[in-house]
């Protein structure tokens, strides 16, 4: 709430509640007591280092810090200046890397410095203090000049810039969910999947390995959104993004659907991109299979686990399915459209109502009356709420791979289409 | 040793005019509301909260109303009530 220019009082108490026994709440009910205690008739809106002052004292605080090895710190940058204006730098590619990871201005690796002239050429034209919108979790404003910084220090080149911005205003539509992905402690990661005629043209990759290295648009594309996530909306490991362990795909997460390998044509035909607030690639391995019924199998097979957020959680979940082109063949041959893909999914990425109340999310999960209604320990229960809510595209090359992207529940794709700023 | 100049990548802080009144000095008889954010145990530790606030500060009424679930906002008709019912609310983060 301070980024919204609001001040809240905050009692802390210790990390974990989840999993405690009722002693352990007592505990934790006494230590909220103490402290609003301290903070009652003390704070308002305009005195907020009271009430930080009185957490300071609050030994929670420190065992929460204890929580995490040494040698790294979790605190804001220690620079003594105004991280929000131009800096003057000793012109080497090492002093260059030393200045912005000082300043927490990259995600670590050798950033392009983002001079006027090198921010001006990827704007094109486009005026940089139009905003798209306030990016949580910070709630700063996605300014094209601010998304133009962070796509030059991404290594990206002009011609992704409309791209970029069309993910970002994709991002903030609402039913992305953008806050929840931002500071949850889930691994989620925002995927790009860019379609049309532009993934070509801007070195979008749609082939082997598109989800790893080697190919400049999906690494540097993907970095530039990285690099905004973190810069304009703040959402910092351990501060602002509480991700548990977070991901690889943190870094960098942009493929192209391959429309030329996919006997159901693209997802979109036209310049767009997709936002997903996905895990990484869960890896479906069927060397064996010669049927949509034995690949489709594995396919749901994998999608299903206990410890999936997806599913057990419910409310808006959806499911990425990435075939590879050699299944999306085999599964094409039996006559499946992907309508059918999604239904085989949908009806066959299920689990017991027993091995759910083992754990994962079993007591806190957002269901349909319908499904709390279920009592039958042996009743299959879906993954996500219909068919539609399972997404099919083509991607990959030579190989019996494919994958299952599970999204993190309160977080719905979105497209946008690809169009001149 | 030649320097070069960049920009900054941080987004743009927004102005914002908005304020909240200052906390009460004393609960006594007043209306304590909590938002669940329905992470485990939250339901019990706004319960105990409120029992320890009711017998030792005076606390005249607590109301605990639950999000849909952990990651979206509470609804309006929510956050409406509890801010037409309550003198103070606290909202359950993390987990």
């Amino acid at each position: 709430m301070r980024a919204l220019g609001i001040s809240l009082p905050m009692v802390a108490i210790e990390h974990p509640l989840g999993g405690e026994r009722p002693d352990g709440v007592a505990r934790r009910a006494r230590q909220a007591v103490d402290q609003i205690r301290g903070l009652l008739g003390r704070w308002s809106s305009g005195a907020s280092e009271i009430g930080r002052a009185e957490l300071a004292d609050v030994s929670t605080t420190s065992e929460i810090e204890r929580a995490e090895p040494a040698g790294v710190s979790l605190s804001p940058p220690s620079v003594e200046a105004d991280l929000t204006g131009p800096v003057t730098i000793p012109d080497t590619a090492e002093a260059v890397l030393a200045a912005f990871c000082e300043r927490q201005w990259c995600d670590g690796l050798p950033i392009v410095p983002p001079t006027e002239a090198r921010v001006l050429a990827m704007l094109a034209g486009a005026p940089g203090d139009r905003s798209l919108g306030a990016m949580p979790p910070l709630w700063r404003l996605a300014t094209l000049e601010k998304l133009a910084v962070n796509a030059v220090m991404a290594g990206c080149e002009p011609a992704g810039f409309p791209l970029i911005v069309a993910a970002v205003e994709a991002m903030l539509d609402p039913s992305f969910n953008l806050y929840g992905v931002q500071a949850t402690t889930h691994s989620v990661a925002p995927l790009l999947i860019v379609h049309g005629p532009i993934a070509a043209e801007l070195g979008v990759h749609s082939g082997s390995g598109c989800f790893g290295p080697g190919f400049r648009g999906n690494a540097t594309i993907g970095r530039a959104i990285r690099l905004i996530l973190l810069n304009v909306g703040g959402a910092w490991p351990g501060r602002h993004d509480m991700a548990t362990q977070g991901s690889p795909a943190k870094f960098s997460y942009c493929i192209a659907e391959r429309a030329d390998a996919s006997p159901w044509g693209a997802l979109h035909e036209d310049n767009a991109v997709t936002v997903f607030g996905g895990e990484p690639p869960h890896n479906v391995n069927d060397h064996v299979s010669t049927t949509a019924a034995g690949i489709l199998a594995t396919v749901a097979d994998t999608a299903v686990s206990l410890g999936s957020n997806v599913g057990w959680y419910f409310s808006q979940s959806q499911l990425l399915i990435v075939l590879g082109p050699e299944h999306a063949q085999t599964i094409a041959g039996d006559g499946l459209s992907r309508a059918d893909v999604q239904r085989f999914v949908f009806e066959n990425a299920r689990l017991p109502l027993r091995l759910l109340k083992l754990g994962g999310m079993w007591g806190i999960q957002d269901w349909p009356r319908w499904m709390h209604a279920i009592t039958d320990d042996d009743a299959l229960l879906p993954q996500v709420p219909s068919p539609e809510d399972v997404m099919v595209i083509v991607a990959g090359g030579p190989g019996k791979h494919s994958a299952v992207v599970p999204n993190c529940t309160f977080s719905r794709a979105v497209s946008r289409p690809v169009r001149p700023i | 040793m030649s320097q070069i100049r960049v920009l900054s990548p941080i987004g743009v802080t927004a102005a914002h005019t908005a304020s909240l009144p200052r906390l009460p000095g004393s609960l006594a008889g007043r209306t304590v509301g909590f938002i669940d954010n329905r992470k485990a145990n939250f339901d019990r530790l706004a319960d105990e909260i409120g029992a320890i606030l009711s017998a030792e500060h005076g606390v005249k009424a607590v109301i605990r109303r639950r999000k849909a679930n952990a990651a979206t906002p509470a609804a309006p008709e929510i956050l409406a009530g509890l801010a037409k019912d309550c003198d103070v609310v606290f909202a359950g983060s993390a987990d």
